[in-house]
């Protein structure tokens, strides 16, 4: 199959619809507005919907009553109608709602940085919805792999019934490469857990099946149940039972675990790396490139470049911590996952992370002559 | 040996560059190269100093924006304050570390005169002799992809069809034309080594 020359966002769009996304609702806003612009035009074509909402809370709000009517739904935004969305991101976890979230990340607090990349969203994917709220979040390192990665999404947003959020950056998504557009196959879909049986008075829709997925149906499928942003039971009725919240807890975390086996890392020069960096989306290629800098000057560089920010991808960072002298993780804000990468590490390794926000990408050059110092001054590094 | 080329097209927003750099992307493409394009977005895009840059190489471009561009391409004098600047030595041949700067003689006054400068009357073809001065930026890619001497011009002159809005389709593909003919008398001793 050829490649096609598109515009991240537009790959984004594309993967949305491969997925089978037939809804969207969302508020424009840069640098993510080309994959609502592109989504106009093609789903009322299709028969599907897009609706430009009045603001991104209701953006999300719509995105959740269309799925739970049965629709692959998603928005995209950056991290201003981010913020605003978090709320009902909170209420779609608990409530088991699948929908797809993109964050086109520019230079934040507040509006920030409108057209500058930045990856300062990534504990806000995490934490940004309070409560202890297990979540997905995937981040594409180039074109091709916001495609893959958009209907990934989709399928880890249905098959688990999650909220998942695809988070890369305005480089990612304005930059143009080749891309093949491949149709994905019915196991790269996914779909929704379905009620093993028919309605009748003593249905559990929060019923969960053996992965602790709840078996919800659509509505309008002849089941009469309740939907709530409150604590509750199988029945989907609320409860403050303090061992079955516990448990609902314990099960929404778990039940995200399968992500990390999903979205595996790539490993480059890693077999005999004494200093690993680690990156995600437009980092890790400037990281590549300074590994390659790095080896010419006989320096055991690796890299260990994460898809998936959330869950953890914690065996592959265990893994780097316990092999590697020198870990340096290289993020375009003022130090987010570095902080997870340092809290697994558990003192195993030296951290010395790079990290830069201000709307420019970390160069090779940077990232090279950061490690660079860190031999002389003899920090690691044999 | 790998190899890669970085353009940077440079000129006023709405003079084009971006679809120069699309259409240097897409022929990139279909040669069968890896190719990233990135450019500046923002209130630049509609009239300030705007910038697209493409990479193209034999192997996986790892670092998508240009440090150092092979080629600068400036068609506004603001943009060569904005983004000749950094660039290190101007060369006349596409030796790795140097730069060949191809500007447009009427459009940009401030490019100094030196062998690595070369000043093409791109609006000038375009307005006097194709009568549309809004191609002025495919007589430049003409000229570009010449220069660039990796890429035969079918190649391109099939990426600036498929890329051009349909009215504008021909007239693209003669301005690329004679661009690419604009190169007869330089090339020789603007391209003597790199190749």
């Amino acid at each position: 199959m050829s490649q096609q020359l598109i515009q991240g966002n537009e790959a984004c769009a594309r993967g949305a619809l491969a997925a089978g996304c037939t809804f969207f609702a969302g508020y424009p806003i840069s640098p993510s507005s080309e994959i609502a612009e592109l989504l106009a035009r093609e789903l009322p074509p299709r028969g599907s919907v897009f609706i430009q909402m009045e603001d991104e809370i209701a953006s999300m709000g719509a995105v959740l009553g269309a799925s739970l009517g049965g629709r692959r739904a998603m928005t995209a935004t950056s991290g201003p109608g981010f913020t605003l969305m978090q709320e009902h991101l909170g209420y779609a976890s608990l409530a088991e709602i699948p929908c797809v979230v993109v964050d086109v990340m520019r230079g934040g607090p507040s509006t920030g940085l409108p057209t500058s990349p930045a990856q300062g969203d990534v504990m806000q994917a995490r934490w940004g919805s309070h409560g202890d709220r297990a979540t997905i979040a995937l981040a594409p390192g180039n074109v091709q792999e916001v495609y893959s990665l958009t209907i990934e999404a989709f399928r880890l947003a249905e098959t688990l019934r999650t909220p998942v959020a695809v988070l890369y950056d305005e480089v990612i998504g304005h930059m143009r490469e080749g891309v093949v557009l491949h149709e994905p196959t019915p196991e790269e879909l996914g779909r929704r857990t379905a009620p093993r049986a028919a309605f009748s008075p003593t249905f559990l829709p929060y019923e969960p099946d053996e992965n602790g997925v709840a078996m919800l149906p659509d509505f309008g499928r002849g089941y009469r149940f309740h939907v709530t942003g409150l604590m509750h039971d199988e029945r989907g009725y609320p409860t403050s039972d303090h061992v079955k919240v516990a448990e609902l807890l314990e099960r929404l975390e778990r039940k995200v675990e399968p992500a990390v086996a999903a979205v595996p890392p790539e490993r480059y020069r890693l077999e005999d790396a004494s200093v690993v960096l680690v990156a995600y989306g437009i980092v890790a290629r400037t990281a590549r490139a300074a590994v390659d800098l790095l080896r010419r000057e006989g320096i055991r560089a690796g890299l260990l470049r994460t898809r998936l920010l959330w869950p953890l991808p914690a065996p592959a960072l265990t893994e780097v911590s316990s092999s590697a002298e020198l870990v340096v993780v290289a993020e375009m804000n003022r130090g987010q996952w570095a902080l997870e990468v340092e809290r697994l590490a558990g003192g195993k390794t030296v951290l010395a992370p790079y990290l830069k926000a201000g709307g420019s990408v970390i160069t090779a050059e940077e990232l090279a002559g950061h490690v660079r110092r860190l031999a002389r001054e003899g920090v690691a590094v044999s | 040996m790998s190899w890669r080329l970085d353009v940077r097209c440079a000129g006023s927003g709405g003079q084009g560059l971006a679809l120069a750099a699309v259409v240097l992307a897409e022929a990139g493409l279909a040669a069968g190269c890896e190719v990233a394009l990135t450019q500046e977005y923002g209130p630049e895009a509609r009239g300030g100093a705007s910038r697209a840059d493409v990479a193209i190489s034999d192997e996986v471009i790892a670092n998508p924006q240009c440090g150092v561009p092979s080629i600068l391409l400036a068609l506004h004098d603001k943009a060569w304050r904005k983004f000749a600047t950094g660039v290190p030595a101007v060369s006349a041949s596409l030796e790795s570390g140097s730069t060949t700067a191809v500007v447009d003689r009427d459009l940009v006054a401030v490019a100094p005169d030196a062998p690595g400068v070369l000043a093409l009357p791109f609006e000038a073809v375009a307005r006097d002799e194709l009568r549309a001065k809004v191609v002025a930026n495919m007589v430049a890619v003409g000229a570009l992809g010449r220069l660039m001497g990796r890429f035969g011009s079918e190649i391109i002159e099939s990426a600036v069809a498929k890329r051009s809005p349909s009215a504008f389709s021909q007239l693209n593909v003669v301005a690329f034309r004679r661009g690419w003919s604009m190169m007869d008398d330089l090339l020789p001793a603007a391209v003597s080594a790199g190749r």
